[in-house]
């Protein structure tokens, strides 16, 4: 055929209804031998995935093609699966799998996929979550966020309190017990703080709460004592001067710099976001022991099997391989990933001393936290009630706002916007 | 267009045809075609999303599942929403800090850059340089710069004796760091525009002053601002534009996803409670009202400028000259009236 300008025209219009027409069929992404998958950054083993991408394991001739979404993860998940079209065969999905519950027709049910037998394998709460309350299995578990106190054994030492971590637990089995030793550290040692800002310690109560702002039955029950008892513990560390007041994260991680955060009660991940990172020549001076208020949960994240998927089968898989407990004890040596999988703890991996913390085995805390918290369950509507309550606290520590005016103006806030939501 | 090209001509060839006039629409066939491609990728990527947002803020919508008619709902929620009345005001607030102060201060450079005879180039280049830097890269340097406990800014005035304020904490703090990061950013830009304003005055216009015997201050605010306001109408547009939707530099400077406007909501811009809203809260609905009710307010505000500044250089010239003219007539009557009563 020769290229007259009736021929290029009539190639390019049909090439455009093409493209146009390729855009309203429902399809998932990547080639026909090929499972698509989203995650963020540092949420999986690279060596794993590498493997996975020469060919998955069981099925011959499968290949996974990950994708690392940059920022805006959710945006990019939900429009992807608004357009019905390219939507990536599994996705990663963060602690607030929660959110997703009202749209769990966009995901395979796991249990279908044989998922029902590995259960014993995972932490009963962490498998929980994963679970709508229709009773179906919509997430599979990946890692967790075990939570525990770190401290600094040279301020500790300075206020000559015992450093040993079976001591320390003693010392503050509940946060009243904390913010003593706090009061008797910033004695020892002007300006020591017990956490960077008011709502981390809020976070770090709530997380060890068996309940949290919903029933499974959708109830809000965010306005009852045990909310309004951790809000008052984060006012009542500020009113004592034991919160640094960093509100923003160079000034959280100037606070880990310079020594002013002596004791914190945070997540697993923490060891690495935190002082790690943050402050690399205190090495050796910190040690991690159970917290005070009981074991407790910040973050963790899971995998989902979207509706669009071309081989299910070949996707659970892909995923159940990925998180067994072999290889989760694998992805907690790169990315620092807390496995879900209680075999994981034993693994020489997980349990070799680790020389920043002074040699201490700090899986054993952090196993102890996963296997003993007692979990609550996450609503669809976590982040609509966490968000006002959040910022009065914040605007408590950072304008002097009055607590109970804060927490009224929260409360109406909250149930303005769960009613908008249809929640209430 | 296939079909149109050979079914076309034989229906109506069938018909009557040899003394109708040509098709007027197959003769300018090929020049629409040419055209095309532009307005399928407007409709496609222009007028489909912005209809589109129309369609979502009647709706109530979380991204996936089925859209729900709400009609006016989300609008009336709107307007009983403090939150998104604060919005308003902080980005109002956030936009005179910055604006002004930026414009003025682009005039001046641009008037330094004008008269200056070393280094033209240079100096050019130097102003316009923040402009092209990263946004979010500019917002850590003045993150770390306004920090309150252990930025530059509060390590200067503690070494000076002021003490420190707490830059981004307290409501006026917030402001004044996301404004000057604002201003920073684009006084090179809006100076550069100034310069090629500046440049196009004729130089016989300040010959004529110099003859007059016009101070250099006389000779900047006679003549060098009048004759650059249509200059200034752009880039006082322009800025109402850019500045009512400010939004990288808080969500930067308050990194967290829950709560992106700062302590208090304070640097909460009406772009970010969008974000916010739309992509954090996954209310679409809610997140395209508040598009919705930006563009009326940046409507507004482009009106207003244009009436403060702007009109065309004929209307408001006539007009003085006419106000004058009346004045001195009625000057004229008030002396005659005098003259006639004694």
């Amino acid at each position: 055929m020769t290229l007259s300008r009736r021929t290029f025209l009539a190639a390019g219009t049909a090439a455009a209804a093409a493209g146009l027409t390729g855009c309203g069929s429902v399809s998932s992404l990547g080639g026909k031998n090929e499972l698509s998958m989203w995650t963020w950054v540092g949420s999986v083993n690279d060596d794993l995935i590498g493997q996975a991408e020469k060919g998955i394991p069981g099925y011959d001739g499968m290949k996974l093609a990950m994708t690392r979404i940059g920022s805006n993860y959710k945006t990019k998940v939900l429009t992807a699966l608004a357009g019905k079209s390219l939507v990536p065969d599994i996705v990663a999905i963060n602690d607030d799998v929660a959110t997703y519950f009202p749209n769990a027709d966009q995901f395979h049910d796991l249990n279908e996929l044989g998922a029902k037998d590995l259960q014993k394998d995972f932490l009963p709460w962490k498998w929980n979550w994963g679970i709508t309350p229709q009773g179906k299995m919509m997430a599979y578990p990946m890692d967790t966020g075990p939570t525990a106190l770190f401290y600094r054994t040279d301020v500790f030492t300075k206020a000559g309190i015992d450093i040993d971590p079976a001591a320390v637990a003693g010392l503050a089995p509940d946060w009243d017990a904390l913010i003593a030793l706090g009061r008797k550290l910033k004695q020892a040692v002007p300006g020591s703080s017990i956490t960077d800002n008011i709502t981390g310690i809020y976070g770090s109560r709530m997380a060890q709460l068996p309940k949290k702002y919903m029933t499974r039955d959708g109830q809000y029950i965010g306005d009852q004592d045990h909310v309004r008892q951790a809000f008052d513990l984060a006012v009542r560390v500020v009113k004592e001067g034991l919160s640094a007041n960093a509100q923003n994260s160079s000034d959280k991680n100037a606070v880990v710099t310079n020594g002013k955060l002596v004791a914190y009660n945070s997540a697993v991940w923490w060891a690495q976001l935190g002082p790690k990172n943050a402050a690399p020549k205190t090495k050796g001076l910190w040690r991690v022991t159970a917290a005070p208020g009981g074991a407790g949960n910040k973050g963790g994240s899971f995998l989902a099997i979207t509706k669009y998927c071309k081989n299910p089968k070949a996707a659970f898989a892909f995923i159940s391989w990925l998180e067994s407990a072999k290889n989760q004890a694998q992805a907690f040596l790169d990315p620092v990933l807390f496995p879900s999988t209680p075999a994981s703890y034993t693994d020489p991996k997980l349990s070799a001393p680790d020389p920043f913390f002074g040699g201490q085995k700090i899986v054993d805390v952090f196993a102890d936290s996963a296997k003993k918290y007692p979990g609550a369950y996450f609503s669809p509507y976590d982040s609509i009630i966490d968000t006002p309550i959040s910022s009065e606290l914040v605007n408590i520590e950072a304008a002097g706002k009055n607590p109970d005016q804060a927490w009224a103006d929260a409360q109406r806030q909250i149930q303005r916007e769960l009613s908008r939501a249809g929640a209430i | 267009m296939a079909v149109t090209s050979k079914a076309l001509p034989t229906t109506i060839s069938a018909t009557a045809t040899q003394d109708k006039p040509p098709n007027k629409f197959r003769q300018a066939l090929p020049q629409y075609t040419a055209v095309a491609p532009f307005f399928i990728l407007f409709a496609i990527f222009g007028a489909f999303p912005v209809l589109f947002s129309i369609w979502i803020s009647f709706h109530s919508w979380d991204g996936i599942g089925q859209m729900k008619w709400v009609g006016l709902e989300q609008y009336h929620y709107l307007l009983t929403d403090a939150t998104f009345w604060k919005t308003i005001a902080n980005t109002l607030i956030i936009w005179v800090l910055s604006t002004v102060p930026m414009l003025l201060l682009a005039l001046v450079i641009a008037n330094a850059l004008h008269n200056a005879t070393r280094f033209r180039t240079f100096y050019r280049i130097a102003y316009f340089i923040p402009n092209v830097t990263s946004v979010v890269a500019i917002t850590l340097v003045f993150g770390s710069i306004f920090s309150n406990n252990f930025g530059l800014l509060n390590a200067f005035l503690k070494s000076v004796g002021v003490g420190q304020v707490e830059w981004l904490t307290s409501p006026w703090g917030i402001k004044i760091a996301i404004a000057t990061i604002v201003t920073w950013r684009w006084v090179g830009y809006n100076a550069i525009i100034y310069l090629a304003g500046l440049q196009a005055i004729s130089q016989d216009v300040y010959e004529a002053a110099r003859v007059d015997g016009a101070s250099s201050r006389q000779t900047f605010w006679r003549i060098t601002v009048p004759m650059m306001r249509p200059v200034i109408l752009f880039t006082a547009v322009t800025s109402t534009i850019g500045g009512l939707q400010i939004f990288t530099e808080s969500r930067v400077l308050f990194g967290d996803t829950s709560n992106i406007g700062g302590p208090g909501d304070a640097g909460l811009t009406i772009v970010s409670y969008l974000y916010q809203s739309a992509f954090i809260k996954n209310q679409f609905g809610y997140g395209a009202a508040v598009g919705w009710a930006l563009f009326i307010l940046i409507v507004l505000f482009s009106i207003v400028n244009w009436r403060l500044i702007g009109g065309t250089d004929d209307e408001r010239l006539t007009r003085r000259a006419a106000r004058r003219v009346e004045r001195r007539i009625a000057a004229q009557n008030a002396k005659k009236e005098a003259v006639d009563v004694h």
